[in-house]
C-alpha cells in the first residue's frame, strides 16, 4: 500500500519549516556563495545600487592561486604603459596585487594553525588528564580549573593573551630571578621560519616518503627480512633517487608561486588557543580514562606495565575513538581561529593572517564580494575535507548497531 | 618452586576491617579454593596477594621472599579476572603476549611462547581476533592465556568461570583441572560456588566474615565441617539443622522433639544431660529403600513426601517428620510421590552436633 501512514505526515509537517529554512538559510546561502565566487562582483559594483555582475568562471581561483595580475590592474598598467612609454619602470611588482600571496600565505599559517593546535590541544590535553588520572587530591577542583578556559570566549581569552604576551607582560617573568627579560615579539615578530618554495612541494613529497619508506624498512628489516626489503626499503631507495635525479622535469606546484613559511608571530596566538582548547581535550580523555575497567588497569599493572606502559600500550590504544573525535572538533575549530586573531592582531596584521580572516577583509573592507566568498568556497572545502569523513564514519557506525 | 604464606594477614579499609588473622601455608604446586559468600573478603587476599591491595597486618610471602612492598610485576604472579579484562584493542596474540613485551622478550621468543600457549588452549586460530570477536569461552581462555604465558610462579583465578553459562562453566572447569594437572604451579582460586570449591581445590580455604573457618581438602570439610556455616555453606543442597536436647539416658543420644536419635560419633562427653544442641544431617545422609534395610531401627522413622524435585539420576525430598520438615536427596528411582509415607534412615555416623551458641561442632 502507497498510502502514508499518519504519524508520518505529522512528522513531515513537523520537520518541514526547519527544512524549510535551512534549506534557505544554510544550503541555498553556501550555493549563493559558490556562485558569487564565479563571478566578478568586485568593489567597482561596491557601490551601484543594481549591480551588472557577470559570471566569470573559476577567474577568482585562478587569481587566488596564482601570481597573474587581476584583469583590472592588467588593463591599468597597460595604459600607463602607453602614456608612460620609456618612462614604465621594468619592475611591476609594486603593481601586484597583493591578495594572492596573502592568501596564500595565509593557507601556510592555517596549516600551522592547525597543526600546532592539534599536536598542542590534544598534547597537553592528554598530559593534563594523565597526571589528574592519578586521581591526585583536589582533583575536582584541577578539572575545573583546567576545562575553564573553554567557558570563555575567544574574544575574552584573545584579549587576556594579548596583555601577557605584551613586552611588559610574560616576557618580564624572568627579571623576578634576577634574569634578563624575554625579547621575543610574541605578536608582533616579522621573522619566518620553516620558509621554502612551495612549488617544489612535489619533489618535497617525494622525498619525505622515501625517507619514510626506507626508515619503516630498515626497523622492520630484522624481522620481516625480505618482505621488507622489497616492499619498503627497494622502492624507498628508487624514489629517492630519482627524486633527486629527474625531480627536476617535475612539474612545478602552480597555486603557489613564492616561498612560504612560519611566521613566528603566530606562536602566540597559538599558545592561547592551545590553553583554551587543552582542558576541553583533557576532560575528553579524563572521561575515557575513568571509563576504562579497574580491571584491565590491574590486568596491565600484573602484565608488568609501569605507569607509562599502561597509558602508552593500552589506556591510550583504547581511547583512539576519542582522539578521532578531538582531532575532528579541534580541527574544524582551528578553520574558525577568527575571533581569537581578531582579538589579538586585528584583522589586517599580515603576519598572523588566516583566510577567515582574509575573507572578511576582502568582502566587507576591500568590498572585493567575489574575492572573499572565493575564499569561503576554500575554506567550507576545507572544513569538509575533516567533517565528511567522520559524518560518514559515524554514519556507518550508527548503521552497524542499528 | 613456588610456596605461599600468609601470617595473621588482615586487612582494613578505614574502620572496617574486611580481612583479618589470616594464616594459611600453601604448597608448592597446591590447587588452593578460597570459598565463601560474598564479603567474606576471598577477593581482598586474593588482590593482597597480587600486589593490587596493601596488606593492612601480617605477612606474605611468595617462595620464602615478603612481598609486602614488592610491587605486583616484580612478584611473578600472574592472574585471571571475573571479567576476563582482555585489552579490547589487541588482537588474542598480542593480549597473550602483552605481559611478554612489557619484560622486553624478543618477539621470536613472545611469538613462540604464545603460540604454545594458543596450542594447550585451543586458541591457536582466533590468535588474530579481537576479543570482541570471541565468545564468552573463547575469551575466558585468552584469559588464562595471558596468565600462562609468562609461566608465573603462582596462577591467581578471581571467580574466573562466573560469567559463563553454566554448561561452559562445567566445562571450563574440567579444562582447568586439567591445565592444573599439565602446567604444575601453585594455584589460588577464588570463588563463591561450592561446586567449583570442591571439584577443583587440593584444600579449600572456607572464609565467613573476612575469617578463616577451615582449611582441608574436599573431602574434610564436607564430612567434618568445624562450625554450623562451614555445613551449610559446603555441600548443596545445604545441611538439614535441628535444635536438639541432649540425653544420655540408655546411652546418648539426641531428641528432636519427638523424633530420638542415638549419637554415634564424636565428643559428646563433653555433653551433659539436657545440653542443648544442633543436630546436622546431610540430604545425603537420609537414605530411602533397600539401603536401610541393615541400619538399626532406632535409625529409622517414617516420614511424609511433601514435595519431591526430580532432577534425573537424583531426587531432592522435601519431607516432614514430628513437624520438622527437611530434605533429603535421594535416587531418583526411588522418588516416591507427594502425600505418601516414606520409610527412611539416617546415616547417624554422618551426624553433625554443633553447640547452639558458638555453633562449633562438637563431633569434628
Amino acid at each position: 500500500m502507497a498510502s502514508i501512514s499518519k504519524d508520518r505526515w505529522l512528522a513531515i509537517a513537523t520537520l518541514m519549516p526547519s527544512i524549510i529554512l535551512i534549506g534557505i538559510f544554510v544550503y541555498g546561502f553556501i550555493g549563493n556563495t559558490f556562485y558569487v565566487s564565479m563571478t566578478d562582483w568586485n568593489e567597482e559594483q561596491a557601490l551601484s545600487f543594481d549591480p551588472e555582475i557577470n559570471y566569470t568562471g573559476l577567474e577568482n581561483y585562478r587569481y587566488l592561486f596564482s601570481d597573474s595580475l587581476s584583469p583590472e590592474v592588467q588593463e591599468m598598467l597597460a595604459q600607463m604603459q602607453e602614456t608612460m612609454g620609456d618612462d614604465f619602470p621594468d619592475d611591476i611588482s609594486m603593481f601586484t596585487d597583493p591578495l594572492g600571496t596573502r592568501f596564500r600565505q595565509d593557507m601556510v599559517n592555517a596549516v600551522f594553525y592547525s597543526v600546532l593546535l592539534l599536536a598542542g590541544a590534544v598534547g597537553l590535553g592528554m598530559f593534563l588528564a594523565i597526571l589528574l588520572d592519578r586521581r591526585p587530591r583536589g582533583i575536582g577542583i584541577l578539572r575545573t580549573v583546567f576545562l575553564y578556559p573553554m567557558a570563555l570566549s575567544f574574544i575574552v581569552t584573545g584579549t587576556i593573551w594579548n596583555w601577557l604576551l605584551a613586552p611588559q607582560g610574560l616576557n618580564q617573568l624572568p627579571t623576578a630571578v634576577g634574569l634578563d627579560p624575554i625579547q621575543f615579539d610574541w605578536l608582533s615578530s616579522r621573522d619566518q621560519i620553516l620558509t621554502f618554495n612551495w612549488q617544489r612541494l612535489l619533489p618535497v613529497l617525494l622525498y619525505i616518503l622515501a625517507a619514510v619508506l626506507i626508515v619503516w624498512g630498515l626497523m622492520r628489516l630484522r624481522r620481516k627480512g625480505a618482505k621488507a626489503l622489497y616492499h619498503l626499503l627497494l622502492p624507498g631507495v628508487v624514489i629517492g633517487a630519482s627524486t633527486w635525479l629527474f625531480g627536476g622535469f617535475l612539474p612545478d606546484v602552480l597555486m603557489m608561486e613564492e616561498p612560504h613559511g612560519f611566521n613566528l608571530a603566530t606562536l602566540g596566538i597559538i599558545m592561547a588557543a592551545v590553553w583554551q582548547y587543552s582542558g576541553y581535550t583533557m576532560a575528553l580523555y579524563l572521561a575515557g580514562f575513568h571509563g576504562i575497567s579497574l580491571d584491565i588497569a590491574e590486568a596491565a599493572k600484573l602484565d608488568g606495565a609501569g605507569p607509562f606502559g599502561y597509558y602508552r600500550h593500552v589506556a591510550i590504544p583504547m581511547l583512539k575513538p576519542i582522539t578521532i573525535s578531538a582531532v575532528i572538533i579541534l580541527s574544524h575549530i582551528s578553520l574558525k581561529m577568527f575571533d581569537l586573531i581578531y582579538a589579538m592582531t586585528g584583522w589586517d596584521t599580515a603576519t598572523t593572517g588566516h583566510p577567515a580572516l582574509n575573507m572578511f577583509t576582502t568582502s566587507f573592507r576591500a568590498n572585493n564580494f567575489a574575492k572573499g566568498a572565493a575564499i569561503a568556497v576554500v575554506l567550507f572545502l576545507l572544513a569538509a575535507m575533516f567533517i565528511i569523513p567522520y559524518l560518514v564514519s559515524s554514519y556507518r557506525k550508527k548503521k552497524g548497531v542499528a | 618452586m613456588a610456596q605461599v604464606e600468609l601470617k595473621n594477614v588482615g586487612k582494613r579499609f578505614g574502620d572496617n576491617q574486611v580481612v583479618e588473622g589470616v594464616n594459611l601455608s600453601i604448597a608448592d604446586n597446591e590447587f588452593i579454593v578460597l570459598v565463601g559468600p560474598s564479603g567474606c573478603g576471598k577477593s581482598t587476599i586474593l588482590r593482597m596477594i597480587a600486589g593490587l591491595e596493601k596488606i593492612s597486618d601480617g605477612e606474605i610471602s611468595i617462595s620464602s621472599r615478603v612481598v609486602n612492598h614488592v610491587p605486583p610485576k616484580d612478584r611473578d604472579v600472574a592472574m585471571v579476572f571475573q571479567n576476563y579484562a582482555l585489552y579490547p584493542h589487541m588482537s588474542v596474540a598480542q593480549n597473550m603476549g602483552f605481559s611478554l613485551k612489557m619484560r622486553r622478550r624478543s618477539k621470536e621468543e613472545t611469538e613462540a611462547k604464545v603460540k604454545q600457549a594458543a596450542e594447550i588452549l585451543g586458541l591457536t586460530e582466533y590468535l588474530q581476533r579481537k576479543p570482541a570477536a570471541l565468545s564468552g569461552g573463547q575469551r575466558q581462555r585468552v584469559a588464562m592465556g595471558r596468565a600462562i604465558v609468562r609461566k608465573p610462579e603462582v596462577f591467581l583465578f578471581d571467580e574466573p568461570l562466573s560469567n559463563l553459562d553454566a554448561q561452559l562453566r562445567t566445562q571450563m572447569r574440567i579444562e582447568l583441572k586439567k591445565l592444573h594437572m599439565k602446567l604444575e604451579t601453585t594455584t589460588i582460586y577464588v570463588t563463591h560456588d561450592q561446586i567449583e570449591a570442591m571439584t577443583l581445590a587440593d584444600r579449600i580455604v572456607v572464609l565467613k566474615d573476612g575469617r578463616v573457618q577451615q582449611v582441608g581438602t574436599p573431602i574434610e570439610v564436607f564430612e567434618n565441617p568445624v562450625n554450623r556455616f562451614v555445613a551449610g555453606f559446603i555441600g548443596n543442597p545445604p545441611t538439614n539443622v535441628f535444635p536438639a536436647t541432649y540425653s544420655t539416658d540408655g546411652g546418648p543420644k539426641v531428641d528432636i522433639g519427638g523424633l530420638t536419635l542415638p549419637v554415634v560419633n564424636g565428643k559428646s562427653a563433653s555433653l551433659n544431660d539436657g545440653d542443648k544442641v544442633l543436630v546436622g544431617i546431610r540430604p545425603d545422609a537420609v537414605k530411602t529403600g533397600n539401603k536401610i534395610q541393615a541400619m538399626d531401627p532406632a535409625w529409622r522413622t517414617t516420614v511424609d513426601v511433601v514435595l519431591a524435585e526430580i532432577v534425573g539420576g537424583q531426587s531432592l525430598l522435601e519431607l516432614t517428620a514430628h513437624g520438622h520438615s527437611f530434605i533429603a536427596e535421594v535416587e531418583g528411582h526411588l522418588t516416591p510421590k507427594p502425600g505418601e509415607k516414606l520409610e527412611v534412615g539416617f546415616e547417624l555416623n554422618r551426624m553433625f552436633l554443633f553447640d547452639p551458641d558458638t555453633e562449633e561442632s562438637l563431633t569434628a
